[in-house]
């Protein structure tokens, strides 16, 4: 049991030091305002695909419409837009950044 | 009765295959897509693979128990289903990504290569893991079956890497490094009593 104790107590300590930091997953984020001053989600992906993109998925990341799909040049990448805007801000593969705009 | 079927080795492998009948059944109805099962997959596979690595501490610090008996007799099954869930992480990779130049494109990042290297180490583990191969390697299978412990670097550095985030992997990772750390440290300290 005098084993137990300091394992336990170990373990837990551990356990809460870690599991406070666990959020912000976003590569980037976008200072974006109010969502109601936003364009739609459908607006950038239509937007994309009539560039040539070829889209898995998207989502709201950091304040940013974040996007899974392939580029016209034909590279599979996460990328990230400015949701009033829908500036491209940052592109990346897995390891690699592709593209990041200045200031971001 | 009950106890009967609950010690069964096919109600254990049931109970192994739980998790990816729950998983898989959202992506069967298309609710989700290949890419959104990378996170689940892999995280069992690390969860079985850690649960198999934790019972040789576990049993060298508290010694024996029926529970830990009962799951040592099913260590191999743990190690099996932690390859078959990291053999459906890898489907979904490749599902996701779709083709070989963008995978090749990807394969130096940190947080892949190492997931590929994890992948290959596995399967040595894996294929050993039977009656049949014990018998055939003697001595040579614990010596092999040790190669879990740097597939379990390499699992933890994937997974750090993919996430760009700490808090998960170490959630899963630290309880085994401690009690790594007190099989040794505690082992040491006996040694030096009996001295």
């Amino acid at each position: 049991m005098r084993l137990w104790t300091p394992l336990s107590l170990a373990a837990v300590a551990t356990i809460a030091f870690v599991s406070v930091p666990a959020s912000a997953t976003g590569a980037i984020t976008c200072k974006s305002g109010p969502v109601s001053g936003w364009k739609s989600q459908k607006a950038l992906t239509d937007k994309l695909t009539k560039d040539g993109w070829t889209l898995r998925k998207s989502k709201v990341d950091g304040g940013c419409y974040e996007v899974y799909g392939t580029t016209p040049e034909g590279d599979r990448v996460e990328a990230y837009f400015h949701p009033v805007t829908l500036e491209k801000l940052y592109v990346s593969r897995r390891g690699e950044v592709l593209f990041r705009k200045t200031g971001y | 009765m009950l106890r009967n079927i609950l010690n069964k080795k096919p109600t254990f492998w049931a109970l192994l295959c739980l998790p990816a009948a729950v998983m898989m059944r959202p992506y069967f109805f298309g609710d989700v897509i290949a890419m959104d099962m990378l996170h689940p997959t892999g995280e069992w596979s690390a969860r079985f693979m850690i649960a198999a690595m934790l019972l040789s501490p576990l049993l060298a610090l508290i010694g024996p128990r029926p529970w830990l008996s009962w799951l040592i007799q099913r260590r191999r099954a743990l190690g099996v289903a932690a390859f078959g869930y990291a053999s459906l992480h890898l489907i979904f990779y490749i599902i996701d990504m779709g083709n070989l130049d963008d995978m090749i494109a990807e394969f130096l990042a940190l947080g892949i290569w190492t997931g590929w290297a994890a992948m290959l180490l596995f399967v040595p583990l894996a294929v050993t893991s039977n009656d049949a191969s014990m018998r055939a390697l003697r001595a040579g299978w614990k010596r092999l079956q040790r190669l879990v412990y740097p597939t379990a670097v390499l699992v933890l550095v994937h997974w750090i890497f993919i996430h760009n985030n700490l808090g998960p992997a170490l959630l899963h990772f630290i309880p085994l490094v401690l009690l790594i750390a007190a099989r040794y440290f505690f082992a040491n300290r006996t040694i030096f009593k009996g001295a």
